[in-house]
């Protein structure tokens, strides 16, 4: 009788419990609501305005997320400078620190302060608008982005950069003809990460853009507001637009990265 | 004036740095850079370049001071030992990536590639991407882009060592062949004393950062110029008391034995003496005739094969002589631990270091 490897069965184990867990989980979200319910919701005027936000603002938030995790991800890989761990520390910070909190910080520093006051004067109005909604999912997923593209530019050899250089190229024609190339991989697993981040945004987006009905009403605020009225078909349809929209995040993700 | 010269450049990089290295190159000329781990050999190379700026001293190249001239603007090539090679481009077109900077025609270019390809044997690689290819003919894609450009000089960090030793005799071959011939100035990092004798003009030797001796092949091997430069080109370094025979020349006392040196001696001293495995002779009977001064008696303690080489370890009046033979010469010799066999040594090749 073949000897059975204790400690592979306890890993294996472990990997499956949890999986089947969150199996039955997500599971249950699609096992509860009836169909026609969810066909009812989804074409309500509520879950198209949300939907339609929810992705609008998430794709913009993505969109701004990748140009500043970019350029900061390739500067923490490369160069070495002064204050650079304090500079790590503080834009990890978000990671760390509850939603509600972040959007708390948000909401103190854009709201009657004088920077609050600047950006108002340039038509930047960013507390309980749509704007604002913009900012909470952009500085929520921006740490995360930044994460990746950091271990994206460090997993490239820097020696392809001076090689580069050598042969006539300077600092910014290597950036995009040999960095930007070689890091598209992270590129796109920190759009996705970040489009799923932003999408799913609630507790800045509650404190900074306030959860206003069909104003700032993001997926994740249409379960919460539903939930409080106590509108399971709604709170239920939006989660699963969210686990939808994750999915499908997930599922190009996946397959973009096996044809790179 | 030198081609290339580096005056007091200095950089600290933490675990890495230069302290003061002043080196002249002169055009044509092959130089390569020797030294233990860490000892600045990469730095240097990437200061040179551009890609580190020195916080102290000045790099001439043409009698110009290129210290602060971005490495875009130096038109220096560099070969890297994990070959840097982009992998989203294929062979072809790495090679033309620096050509594009240099020659606006699009036909001149792929002409030049493929002269170049051809001129390394790998003309029917082009199309490749660097991935599927072996560490060999990634490394000749390398040598090719850097070439290409017709750069004015090749800086080279141990392309060769990642490379298994049929290969690395290829592409030494095929480096002696291509470089040598285009009169190339280069400066070349390795840890592999057979690309030294086979390649290069003079040896550079750094230790921690600072250049310890620069000088002909032959003069670093034969005449190093401290027991560190000798151990490391591989000498056998000894403990010794000089004794001076009055006429300028004299004897070293190594522990019990005595050999006649060339060296000048002129008072008694303590000094360390160098010895060359490959200037002992093993001889199975005491020759007459010769014109060597040392002929000792040594017992054999110790031997391994090495491919075509094999080494020796003989003891003579308690002091312990390395050789290195062909292993054809010792299976001819019929050696066996235990056996005593002499040794002759040429006083020119006892040397006080």
């Amino acid at each position: 009788m073949a000897k059975v490897n204790t400690f592979r069965a306890l890993l294996l184990g472990c990997a499956f419990f949890i999986t089947l867990v969150l199996f039955l989980a997500v599971g249950a979200l699609f096992m509860v609501p009836s169909w026609e319910d969810i066909m009812t919701n989804i074409w309500s005027e509520e879950m198209r305005f949300s939907l339609r936000l929810s992705l609008g603002t998430g794709l913009l938030s993505a969109l701004l997320v990748i140009v500043f995790s970019l350029p900061i991800g390739f500067a923490l890989s490369r160069f070495t400078f002064w204050g650079k761990g304090l500079v790590k520390t503080i834009i990890d910070l978000p990671v760390a620190f509850p939603e509600l909190v972040l959007g708390l910080c948000l909401l103190l520093l854009f709201g009657k302060t004088p920077v609050g006051d600047a950006l108002k004067a340039l038509g930047l109005e960013f507390v309980f608008t749509v704007q604002g909604v913009v900012v909470a999912q952009f500085f929520t997923a921006l740490p995360y982005a930044i994460r990746i593209m950091k271990s994206t530019f460090d997993y490239i050899n820097p020696r392809m950069e001076f090689v580069s250089r050598s042969l006539g190229y300077g600092q910014v024609e290597t950036f995009f003809k040999v960095s930007l190339p070689l890091a598209r991989s992270g590129i796109l697993a920190a759009s996705v990460i970040s489009f799923a981040r932003c999408i799913g945004t609630f507790g800045t987006v509650l404190i900074l853009a306030g959860g206003s009905y069909m104003k700032t009403e993001t997926l994740p605020i249409t379960l919460y507001l539903n939930i409080s009225y106590g509108n399971m078909g709604m709170a239920l349809t939006s989660g699963l637009v969210l686990v939808a929209v994750s999915f499908v995040a997930i599922f190009i993700f996946e397959k973009t990265e096996a044809q790179l | 004036m030198s081609f290339l010269r580096l005056d007091d450049m200095r950089i600290d990089l933490g675990e890495f740095s230069l302290r003061g290295v002043t080196l002249d190159v002169e055009r044509g000329e092959y130089l390569t850079v020797m030294g233990p781990t860490g000892a600045g050999k990469t730095i240097l190379l990437e200061c040179i370049i551009g890609f580190y700026r020195p916080e102290g001293g000045r790099v001439m190249l043409e009698g110009r001071d290129i210290t602060d001239e971005p490495p875009e603007k130096r038109r220096i090539g560099i070969v890297y030992q994990d070959y840097a090679l982009l992998p989203h481009l294929t062979v072809a077109k790495n090679i033309e990536y620096g050509l594009k900077k240099v020659d606006p025609d699009k036909a001149s270019r792929a002409q030049k590639v493929r002269e170049m390809a051809e001129s390394l044997q790998i003309d029917h690689l082009l199309h490749r991407r660097p991935g599927t290819l072996s560490g060999g003919e990634q490394q000749r894609v390398a040598l090719s882009r850097a070439l290409v450009v017709e750069p004015r000089m090749l800086l080279m960090d141990e392309p060769l060592s990642a490379l298994d030793p049929r290969t690395r005799h290829d592409i030494r071959d095929l480096l002696r062949r291509v470089v040598k011939k285009r009169g190339m100035t280069v400066l070349h990092i390795t840890h592999d004393l057979d690309d030294v004798h086979a390649l290069a003009d003079k040896v550079a030797i750094l230790k921690d950062g600072k250049l310890v001796q620069h000088d002909t092949v032959h003069r670093v091997f034969h005449r190093p110029c401290n027991g560190f430069i000798a151990d490391f080109v591989g000498a056998a370094i000894y403990e010794a008391i000089a004794l001076p025979d009055g006429n300028g020349a004299g004897k070293v006392s190594m522990n019990g034995l005595t050999l006649a040196t060339s060296d000048h001696v002129t008072q008694r001293a303590e000094v360390r003496v160098a010895l060359r495995p490959e200037d002992v002779l093993v001889c199975a009977e005491s020759p007459t005739g010769v014109s060597a001064r040392n002929i000792v008696k040594g017992t054999l303690e110790n031997l391994y094969r090495e491919g075509r080489i094999t080494h020796l370890s003989f003891r003579a009046d308690g002091v312990c002589i390395p050789v290195i033979v062909t292993t054809s010469a010792y299976l001819e010799m019929g050696l066996d631990l235990g056996m005593e066999r002499y040794l002759v040594i040429k006083a020119a090749n006892v040397r006080i270091v």
